[in-house]
């Protein structure tokens, strides 16, 4: 903010002085692919380096030319490319700069990586952001569509009974901690917390960060952190309507209604979603078409509103209350439904220029119920309530270092089923953390944090420490890190006592020790002029992770902590992205996990698996044109799988096929604010043979057609 | 201030959730009646309800003396009795049953008009009867010998192809004829009981039939 004041007052006293040659340049500068005017934009030119100005709250500029000779004007914007323009006659001219998005997003800001905002190119951590253009482009539903298709080394597969299970780097669902705006989801089914909460309306970007972040996060960050952060509205109003038609009569409706009104801003948005039960066996000739033969239709609400009141410049609110519900057709006399209620109010308070502090108080409520049709009853038995307070300080010292100092208390109510009589436990937890971000010259960044987590019920202590260094050598960061991650076990983990389908008991474990890991990472990123490359590498220890064994005694699944496991890999990415509007991008991720010997490897992490995407995009005054062709690919892998589920002895060799799938789409832009998107998903018609749970759930090509109405800017 | 509203707002009933009004209550199952718990001696019908959730027991029901007896599935009978259930399995003392295409007693066709042909009896089987499902998983399952009613069992199909296994109610009345010559028309309306546990058999009876 000063920087910029002290840059418009500069650029603002040259532009006074050369007034007196009379030579006007002037026009407007705004975004190709909204069509909206970028104020604060940047104007220079290129053989008088002390000559500029920036334009105004409606994109408009006006530069003198000291004398009637040619020169180059440059237009710069923050997440934009440069725009050059040339001046045509020796007089007063208008030249208008139409910028695009700079799509390798150096200039993006992100907040997960320090829980401080910083700019991508300058976070000593390898993270990944998936932009609101990219979810657009993705034409994806939930998180977990938008994340494989983004990104490698990630898989969404179903585990017992059609639920949803993450599988990322060799990370189960429960040690990669989603949060949304930084906030935990409460509620979990078989160890992942409910994806088809995490709707993409009103998302602005998806901060991905892969590795251990327990030093920020504590518990459940060893594997990583998925980061969704909402948009603000930033229209003074907007409506957006938008439906999408697709295979199996899958539907969504989506609305939104947005203000932003003096000290007020808000955003309401609701979307519902529903899709029929899918027939594997449709079309084949095989009776045993897999695991499963059906896929449960479903149905879903989520109503979620933000508001955000500005008290004074440096005092601000946030309020927040959000309603989920699903609805699973798991048979004709049992639909299975969930719910979340969730609430928060956050306070942000800039103390002086250099001290900000946020205090923040988070509700989350998710229920399982069992809608018995044949009596009309709709009992819950899972009910998981968190309550979270937190607390973040940061002092900037020398306008360049930042310390970070935290501290959260949570209480977490769980009633299960799956607990003896129904019954309940509580577990209160505490944390401290702090973080010193050292920049002492412009080319290298050390960071380093520790955190200190207490949890009730397990009476566990534990300390995650964090470090990471960067250093830039000309196009080139550099970035090493070694961070601590640990999970604790879950009230479920501890207390289980479950006749598993009337056939055999899990109990827990009261005496689990947590889940630990020590991850090391070292990246290289090059980028120059309009192509990125970056390539990283990844090692991690986890100790004691948690699972269920067989016992004898018991007669029953007990959990238990697991031997150390290695989990080692890989990843590269390269883009491009040209002025005619063609862009692409290639990832690719190799992940290894060893077990010691003897001890069977039963997770089905795939070793190979890479992202592709191909996308041109154009705009003309009423019409803009955005095409994209993007693929994945995961690789065959092979696990051990137990012969006997009641002695865990023997084990055999179960090798699950490889797959690649493509999906086209099309979006048009008709006129102001109406876009048109065609999709054609599994463009070369792949089946699988057999439908395993980790099979992608396709039955061949299906086609959808989506529309968006931005109702505001059709007054414009 | 934010803190001091934050904490008085963690010290109400909200700490363990909201909203439960919006849920059934399940009533707990050991303040159930089990068997006849709804008889209307006017119009012959009532409603049978019955703990049928251990797989070692059958629970023999006499529609005469409205009593449900169970015993241990290697026992004897009792001396009377009309029809039997195990889990969704069921069985009948010498009769036959017919399946309707309808869903209430009052729309059966009339007795006289069914070929009885289209009755069907017990059959002996060795491999239906479950008793032991604890080995399930490894694709071991002990079974007893005993007589079984596939035409009144298809009451509940239960679809084992897929994990977990798909139940549904084929919601029809099935026509029972006693070794007496009288009619019973029953009707499962339901397999759960309120908190979803399966084998808690709801059954809606007329008897005798008198149409």
């Amino acid at each position: 903010m000063t920087m910029r004041f002290i840059l418009l007052m500069l650029l603002g006293l040259h532009f006074a002085t050369g007034l007196s040659a009379q030579r006007i340049i002037s026009g407007t500068v705004s975004s190709n692919s909204e069509n909206k005017p970028l104020q604060g934009a940047t104007i220079s030119v290129k053989e008088l380096p002390t000559l500029g100005t920036v334009t105004d709250e409606k994109g408009y500029y006006e530069l003198a030319l000291p004398d009637n000779k040619e020169y180059t004007l440059r237009a710069s914007y923050v997440g934009y490319n440069d725009a050059t323009l040339k001046t045509k006659s020796l007089q007063n001219e208008t030249l208008n700069f139409r910028l695009t998005e700079n799509t390798t997003m150096l200039d993006q800001v992100v907040v997960t990586t320090t829980r401080t905002p910083k700019l991508l190119k300058d976070v000593p951590i390898v993270t990944r952001v998936i932009s609101e253009r990219d979810i657009r482009r993705g034409d994806a539903t939930h998180i977990g569509d938008l994340l494989q298709t983004e990104l490698p080394g990630i898989e969404f597969s179903y585990s017992m009974n059609q639920q949803i299970s993450l599988n990322m780097s060799g990370f189960g669902g429960n040690s990669v901690l989603f949060l949304v705006d930084g906030e935990r989801l409460a509620g979990e089914t078989l160890d992942n917390v409910d994806y088809n909460r995490l709707n993409l309306d009103n998302v602005e970007r998806v901060e991905i960060v892969k590795g251990a972040v327990s030093s920020l996060y504590g518990s459940n960050a060893i594997g990583g952190v998925v980061n969704i952060i909402s948009r603000k509205s930033e229209e003074p109003w907007s409506v957006n309507l938008n439906g999408r038609y697709g295979a199996h009569n899958e539907q969504r409706y989506g609305g939104s209604v947005g203000f932003n009104r003096g000290r007020f801003n808000s955003m309401t948005n609701v979307q519902f979603t529903s899709i029929d039960a899918i027939d594997l066996s449709k079309g084949t000739d095989n009776e045993e078409v897999g695991d499963y033969s059906t896929i449960y239709g479903n149905s879903t609400l989520n109503i979620k509103e933000r508001l955000i009141f500005t008290a004074t410049d440096d005092l601000e609110f946030t309020a927040r209350a959000g309603y989920f519900f699903r609805e699973r057709d798991a048979s004709e006399s049992i639909k299975d439904r969930y719910r979340s209620f969730s609430g928060g109010l956050k306070g942000n308070y800039r103390i002086t220029e250099r001290d900000d502090l946020e205090l923040s108080y988070a509700f989350d409520q998710y229920d399982k119920s069992d809608y018995l049709t044949p009596n009309d009853r709709d009992v819950r038995d899972y009910s998981n309530v968190q309550h979270t307070l937190r607390t973040l300080y940061n002092h900037t010292l020398a306008d360049k270092h930042i310390l970070t100092i935290g501290g959260g208390y949570m209480r977490d109510y769980l009633m299960s089923y799956q607990f003896e009589e129904n019954g309940n436990h509580t577990q209160y937890t505490t944390d401290a953390f702090a973080q010193f971000d050292w920049n002492p010259h412009r080319k290298l960044n050390l960071i380093a944090g520790v955190r200190f987590d207490y949890f009730s019920e397990a009476q566990l202590s534990h300390l995650s420490p964090k470090i990471g260094v960067m250093y830039k050598v000309g196009n080139c960061s550099l970035r090493g890190s070694y961070a601590g991650g640990f999970r604790a076990p879950t009230l479920k983990e501890m207390y289980m006592n479950f006749y598993m389908g009337n056939i055999f008991m899990i109990y827990g474990n009261p005496d689990l020790k947590a889940e630990s890991s020590h991850n090391f990472s070292l990246s290289a990123e090059y980028m120059k002029s309009r192509h990125s490359f970056t390539l990283t590498g990844f090692y991690n220890l986890v100790d004691n992770r948690i699972t269920t064994v067989w016992n004898q005694e018991l007669a029953g699944q007990v959990y238990t902590n697991m031997a150390p496991l290695k989990v080692a890999g890989a990843e590269a990415n390269a883009t491009g992205n040209y002025p005619c509007g063609i862009s692409w991008r290639v990832s690719y991720a190799y992940t290894h996990e060893h077990i010691e010997k003897g001890e069977p490897l039963l997770s089905s992490t795939r070793p190979h698996t890479a992202t592709a995407r191909l996308a041109y995009d154009k705009e003309w005054k009423n019409y803009g044109l955005s095409m994209a062709l993007s693929g994945r690919y995961l690789s065959r892998v092979t696990a051990d799988v137990y012969t006997e589920i009641t002695s865990y002895e023997k084990t055999v060799e179960q090798t699950y096929p490889g797959y690649t799938i493509w999906k086209l789409s099309l979006t048009q832009r008709l006129w102001r604010g109406i876009d048109l998107t065609l999709a054609v998903d599994n463009l070369f018609n792949y089946r699988p043979d057999y439908y395993y749970s980790n099979s992608p759930s396709t039955t061949g090509t299906t086609c959808s057609i989506g529309l968006s109405l931005d109702i505001e800017q059709m007054f414009k | 201030m934010f803190m001091s509203g934050t904490i008085v707002l963690l010290s109400f009933q909200a700490c363990n959730g909201i909203f439960s009004d919006i849920y059934d209550q399940p009533s707990p199952e050991t303040e159930n009646e089990y068997g006849f718990i709804l008889v209307d001696e006017s119009s012959h019908t009532g409603r049978i309800y019955i703990d049928a959730t251990k797989y070692t027991e059958w629970h023999y029901i006499d529609l005469h003396e409205k009593l449900v007896t169970t015993e241990p599935i290697d026992s004897k009978a009792p001396e009377k009795w009309d029809f039997a259930v195990h889990r969704y399995d069921t069985k009948t003392n010498g009769g036959t049953v017919w399946e309707s295409s309808v869903s209430d007693f009052h729309s059966l066709p009339n007795l006289t008009t069914l070929p009885s042909e289209s009755f069907i009896g017990d059959e002996w089987t060795t491999d239906r009867i479950t008793i032991d499902m604890s080995q399930m998983m490894d694709g071991i399952i002990l079974y007893a010998e005993d007589y079984y009613n596939p035409c009144l069992s298809r009451w509940l199909d239960v679809d084992t192809s897929t994990m977990p296994p798909i139940y549904t109610l084929s919601g029809k009345v099935y026509l029972l004829r006693l070794p007496d010559g009288s009619y019973a028309a029953l009707r499962l309306v339901n397999f759960m009981n309120d908190a979803a546990i399966k084998g808690f058999m709801t059954i809606d009876y007329m008897y005798p039939v008198t149409l």
